[in-house]
């Protein structure tokens, strides 16, 4: 006993302090960055790319990147014969939009929201939380076919490092207590039926983030006889969260993105 | 041994094998008739004492043969040799004989080989549907080479049946494919009178997306990725078994960097592991303490991971001939330092658990599998060893560096969530001080080899011990290198009958507790 009271004194605080202060991402593998000066467009990343997100690059065409489909393997960044790819530390993906996440998505501007800053967003976030779901917000995860990755970053969501119920936000065991569906995986010929009834059973308002490169697009396993192109193919989707899988302060970015939006 | 064992299975069969034969490395290949194949498995099973460790069927009618092949795989753990026996089946005779009966390991595949390429096992004792559900068509076999793995069947209606137990206070209880956590999807069907169960019904393969048939017809390295994406928490131990049987085909030596380094994140991806499986039993024993204690090991863990290659999951490390750029190099002191913090942190953890006598009740004598019931199933990894099944791939079939490098294998025998708990925490503080010792002795020099081609229809196996236990891939490669099939048996798939049988006449309210114990893929069962 005297034991672990002595533990529990001596690690006072492991949470990071997420979103409210960005995190050293100096070690993470972000979103790779095609350079448009730097690419020759001779196609070898497009042909090579095991998800199929890379488009164009032949003739003049400039080799672009779909987000939703990339799986981070970073074989780009090395077969590259002009070293136009980087891989940066970027890793907050998430978007409303799945278009926001093909190709050009990083330079258009998104919806007509200005950036707002990290301290802005979760003051607004705690606003809208406390505004539409009484100062919590309720999820339940469902896995619609991934390779388990997603969902054991969700899982670390609830460590002591990401601590997700300081933010108000809670998952619960059934759909009819949630207002929030966090699904992973391209949706599986199995699941297919299981993700609707559980869609059907969450009360309205409510809202559904995918998770993870499958759940976005299919992923790498987008074209098999057992998988759907992700979940917006079965489920309507407010937020899609890029990664494969996305490190759980990206999914958190993903849950507080798809908060802002409902009005 | 295996070469007098070999000598005597051809005697006692001499009618039975026939002469072709090959032998690669420690890969022995014989072709046998088919119509005698229960007594030759049954032969190298129960009296050569050789597990069954994969089967599965190739569709090799467009090759040579002209004929479906099935191949059972039987290992042989004293001198790390395995011996494969293929049979030949005519599109005339779509079937071919249930070895179940007396090779018990056998029934899951089996029902397998019959949904992937309709060959009907006769005589099996459970013939039912195992891979699809009731959505899926009659006469649709997916892993034949006729079927467009681009396409998706039209939905059907096809019964599926449970099994029913019957009496006087009988009752069932369904339970998912969505669970009240945050798990993968799953059915269970448990039969229970009052709080214990009679019976458990495991309904897998809801996340089946049909990766051996994407496999096919893929370049290498696009196979890479996916092995990657096999099972999330065991990127390592899948690429590393991939990377394996094509490095052997392609007949080339990793080199020792490599090899060391391929140990290294090995070992690391076995120590998350395990820390989250620490952390589940005692987050379903309502041990909030301990839970968080080995949940924040974890994450230390995650940050050696960070801190080595960026990725939580360990993905992006492998490819065939080494790793794909030098990770541990300017990483040594930082690694060590975090190593060290959750080594000792561990076994102050674990000190206060054990002398928690409420705890250790709640997991001593709880759901346990027995020896036999292990040897039988061939449960494999930290679950055979809490059963008394001695076995480690490391030692039987030494990979990477660990022929080189000095480490114990706990063993228990009482099979209980005790046993495997204890073997977990075991092999945690064994896989740090592996890491400890491959920094130490990290030799310099290259990290990767040049992949030459791979002659076609050339084949070969790669085994790891996943965090899990065996994982056994087998790869053969067809024309113009792309795969010609792909056949991956994950340690998940070995060892989830033992979890229905481990739970049998446990309480109710145990059941996660001893599935957390297990802790097996679904995503790596169901492909």
């Amino acid at each position: 006993m005297f034991k672990t009271l002595e533990k529990i004194i001596k690690y006072p605080r492991l949470t990071q302090e997420y979103p409210k202060k960005a995190p050293d991402a100096t070690l993470f593998v972000g979103r790779p960055e095609i350079s448009s000066e730097k690419c020759s467009g001779c196609g070898e990343c497009a042909v090579r790319c095991p998800s199929g997100a890379i488009e164009g690059g032949t003739g003049t065409g400039k080799a672009a990147i779909s987000y939703d489909r990339c799986v981070f393997c970073a074989l780009c960044e090395e077969i590259c014969p002009k070293g136009a790819v980087r891989m940066t530390h970027d890793f907050e993906l998430a978007r409303k939009d799945r278009k926001l996440l093909k190709s050009t998505a990083f330079t258009v501007s998104e919806d007509n929201m200005p950036e707002l800053g990290k301290e802005e967003l979760e003051n607004r976030l705690e606003k809208r939380i406390s505004k539409l779901f009484g100062r919590s917000l309720h999820i339940r995860e469902v896995d619609a076919g991934s390779c388990n990755g997603c969902d054991y970053e969700i899982n670390a969501l609830n460590n002591p490092f990401n601590d997700i119920e300081r933010l108000g936000i809670h998952f619960v065991a059934s759909p009819r207590h949630a207002d929030m569906l966090l699904v992973t995986g391209p949706v599986s010929r199995n699941m297919e039926e299981a993700l609707i009834k559980t869609y059907n059973a969450a009360p309205d308002p409510k809202l559904v983030v995918a998770a993870g490169a499958c759940a976005c697009s299919g992923g790498i396993f987008r074209d098999c006889y057992a998988v759907g192109g992700g979940i917006d193919t079965v489920i309507p989707v407010d937020v899609y969260v890029p990664g494969c899988p996305p490190r759980p302060q990206a999914i958190l970015y993903g849950i507080l993105k798809a908060l802002d939006r409902v009005k | 041994m295996f070469e007098n064992d070999l000598k005597k299975l051809n005697d006692t069969f001499t009618a039975y094998i026939y002469s072709s034969e090959r032998t690669i490395g420690n890969e022995t290949y014989i072709s046998a008739d088919p119509e005698h194949i229960r007594e030759i498995c049954t032969y190298i099973n129960r009296e050569m004492g050789y597990g069954l460790v994969s089967m599965f069927a190739a569709d090799e009618r467009g090759l040579a043969a002209g004929k479906f092949a099935i191949y059972y795989t039987f290992a042989d753990r004293t001198e790390g040799k395995l011996l494969t026996v293929k049979t030949l089946h005519g599109e005339e005779n779509l079937s071919f004989h249930s070895i179940c009966s007396t090779v018990h390991a056998a029934a899951l595949y089996e029902r397998e080989i019959q949904d992937m390429f309709g060959l009907t096992p006769v005589d099996h004792p459970d013939p039912r549907r195992l891979v699809f559900h009731s959505n899926w068509p009659e006469g649709r076999f997916p892993l034949r080479k006729d079927f467009d793995g681009g396409s998706r069947p039209e939905r059907a209606k096809v019964a599926m049946q449970f099994k029913r137990v019957e009496g006087d206070g009988v009752y069932e209880i369904p339970v998912g494919p969505v669970h009240a956590g945050i798990i993968e999807p799953g059915h269970f069907r448990f039969s229970v009178a009052g709080e214990p169960i009679i019976n458990l019904e495991a309904q897998l393969y809801f996340v089946h997306k049909g990766i051996e048939k994407m496999s096919e017809g893929t370049t290498v390295e696009k196979c890479l990725f996916i092995s990657e994406r096999i099972s999330g928490d065991e990127t390592i131990a899948n690429s590393l078994a991939f990377c394996q049987a094509v490095e052997k085909m392609a007949g080339i030596e990793v080199p020792a960097r490599a090899r060391y380094t391929r140990v290294i994140f090995a070992e690391l991806e076995r120590l998350t592991s395990h820390l989250g499986d620490l952390t589940g039993i005692c987050q379903d024993t309502a041990y909030g303490f301990a839970a968080y204690q080995f949940n924040m090991l974890r994450g230390w863990s995650y940050n050696v991971a960070d801190q080595l290659c960026g990725m939580r999951f360990l993905r992006n490390i492998n490819k065939p001939g080494g790793v794909r750029r030098d990770f541990i190099d300017g990483s040594e002191a930082a690694v060590l330092e975090l190593l060290g913090r959750i080594r000792t942190e561990l076994k102050d953890t674990v000190d206060i658990i054990n002398a928690n006598s409420l705890f250790i009740d709640r997991v001593e004598n709880t759901g346990v599998l027995s020896t036999e019931a292990a040897q039988d199933l061939n449960v494999v990894g930290p679950a055979g060893r809490a059963s008394g099944v001695r076995h480690d791939v490391r030692r039987t079939f030494p990979y990477a560096a660990y022929g080189e490098l000095d480490f114990s294998v706990p063993e228990h025998n009482n099979g209980d969530v005790n046993c495997r708990m204890n073997v977990k925490i075991e092999e945690c503080l064994e896989s740090i001080d592996l890491i400890v010792k491959a920094i130490n002795s990290m030799p310099e020099g290259r990290i990767s080899e040049a992949l030459p081609d791979i002659k076609p229809y050339s084949s070969g196996y790669g085994i790891t011990e996943a965090p899990r236990g065996e994982n056994v891939h087998w790869v053969m490669m067809g024309e113009a290198s792309r795969i010609f099939r792909y056949k991956i048996r994950t340690p998940s798939f070995c060892n989830w009958p033992a979890v229905c049988l481990a739970v049998r006449g446990n309480i109710v309210p145990d059941f996660p507790l001893i599935n957390k114990s297990f802790n097996l893929s679904y995503a790596g069962n169901d492909l």
